[in-house]
């Protein structure tokens, strides 16, 4: 299939090329292929990082080896970011050579790829490789939007529900403090699905804008947020899973329902968890001491009961029950 | 004492089918997952209708159906679904466990009211 036929997802970079003309160039060049071209007002470092640190969603970055400055300002600034973002694809564009070459090591580790700007079929290849490598059908995109408003809709009673294009990520930013994260599985993926929030927004949705039936703490919303992402939940596995598929037709799932900001995480269940601390304590070290909570929760399913002890492995090969290679 | 029992972990929808039911006339207790739906329902005779959830903690609607069919004086307790679900396999397992009906999330009151009040008697 061709990566780039799939018109309905997009993928936001951030260009950081202040050439004069440059920009208008790569927009185009960024627009045909697939991806929302974006850069800062201000040029400057702080001002990226700024953006880094915000809640945008970025599939990569192009950067231009002398952005902000001849004298290697470019290659600071990409060390800035590749600290802060290790997981975000950086793309370099050079004045002389589509390639690292000159760079220390270290520094052209940092780099999807280096190109110029009269070889930007290398670029189109290393964007395609990296950040769409993975193609989502136009009808799994399509279905999800449309499952997901009228799950939204239903709950969010006198909202009205807009979506902007789908997109990908490379990011692993966690967006706002309220999140919902359920099981997905079937015979053609396994994985997870995420709702992210901002607490307070919602909060004021649900109290002044929507047609609220009670008055909402944060408990009431982590479970309109929960009860949203069982709908999509559900509907995603009606429309999506096969009823032969094991795995979400025969297995429980329930929402998982974490707040960050109130350190809070729920499992669905009330009842208690297994806990244990632990404490690392380096040797010669008395002042350090950093704990390790450890938490079981087994809120699908328990039975005590039929709890039982496998035999060990050197009972088995005692036994001659295995044999071991 | 309740004329229907309203299983669902989630208290958003909870609330919703319980305020629902009320309004409209019916006698309503709630339970967070199937094992508290069990437990509930043992303690109030009065029950006919239990509206359950499928995917619960700790138990879920099917096995509590299970159960509930399991014992001989809750023979004239009807049980709904309302659900999520909507695969054939999951509703043949609701018949088998003796579910008389099945609603597919969201919650429409108004459509399934009167059906609802039917099977409470």
């Amino acid at each position: 299939m061709d990566m780039n036929s799939n018109k309905l997802v997009v993928s936001k970079v951030l260009i950081l090329d202040d050439a004069v003309g440059h920009f208008d160039g790569l927009k185009a060049f960024c627009s045909d292929a697939g991806l929302l071209g974006i850069r800062p007002q201000q040029g400057d470092a702080g001002s990226v990082m700024g953006i880094l640190r915000s809640n945008v969603d970025l599939g990569g970055i192009m950067l231009y080896e002398n952005y902000g400055g001849p004298a290697g300002e470019g290659l600071a600034l990409a060390r800035e970011i590749h600290a802060l973002r290790p997981e975000l694809p950086i793309f370099l564009r050079r004045d002389a050579v589509a390639s690292v070459a000159g760079l220390a090591e270290r520094d052209a580790a940092m780099f999807r790829c280096a190109y110029t700007l009269q070889d930007l079929q290398h670029l189109r290849a290393s964007l395609d490789a990296s950040i769409f490598s993975r193609v989502y059908p136009n009808e799994l995109v399509r279905g999800i939007a449309e499952m997901t408003r009228t799950s939204l809709e239903s709950l969010f009673r006198g909202c009205e529900v807009d979506m902007e294009t789908p997109y990908l990520v490379k990011d692993r930013i966690i967006h706002g403090e309220v999140f919902t994260m359920i099981a997905i599985e079937s015979n053609w993926c396994r994985g997870y699905m995420m709702l992210q929030a901002s607490e307070s927004a919602l909060l004021r949705l649900l109290g002044e804008d929507c047609e609220a039936r009670e008055p909402m703490g944060f408990r009431e919303l982590n479970n309109v947020l929960g009860e949203a992402t069982n709908l999509i939940w559900g509907s995603f596995k009606n429309r999506y899973v096969g009823t032969t598929d094991k795995g979400l037709h025969g297995q429980t799932q329930v929402p998982i329902i974490i707040n960050h900001h109130r350190n809070y995480i729920s499992f669905g269940s009330e009842d208690p968890q297994l806990c244990f601390k632990y404490t690392l304590r380096p040797q010669g070290r008395g002042d350090v001491a950093v704990p390790v909570y450890q938490r079981f929760v087994f809120n699908l399913s328990w039975s005590p009961e039929a709890f039982h002890e496998n035999p060990s492995v050197e009972a088995l090969v005692e036994s001659g029950e295995l044999e071991l290679f | 004492m309740a004329q229907v029992l309203v299983v669902d972990d989630s208290s958003t929808v909870r609330n919703e089918v319980c305020d629902f039911l009320k309004a409209n006339g019916l006698t309503v207790s709630a339970a967070v997952d199937g094992r508290d739906g069990l437990d509930k329902l043992k303690a109030d005779p009065g029950i006919k209708l239990v509206v359950s959830d499928v995917n619960m903690p700790n138990m879920d609607g099917l096995t509590m159906a299970e159960k509930i069919r399991g014992e001989q004086r809750n023979a004239s307790v009807n049980i709904i679904m309302l659900t999520t679900e909507n695969s054939p396999a999951m509703k043949e397992r609701g018949k088998a466990a003796g579910v008389k009906g099945w609603i597919v999330k969201p919650f429409n009151g108004p459509a399934v009211v009167g059906s609802l009040k039917k099977l409470v008697g």
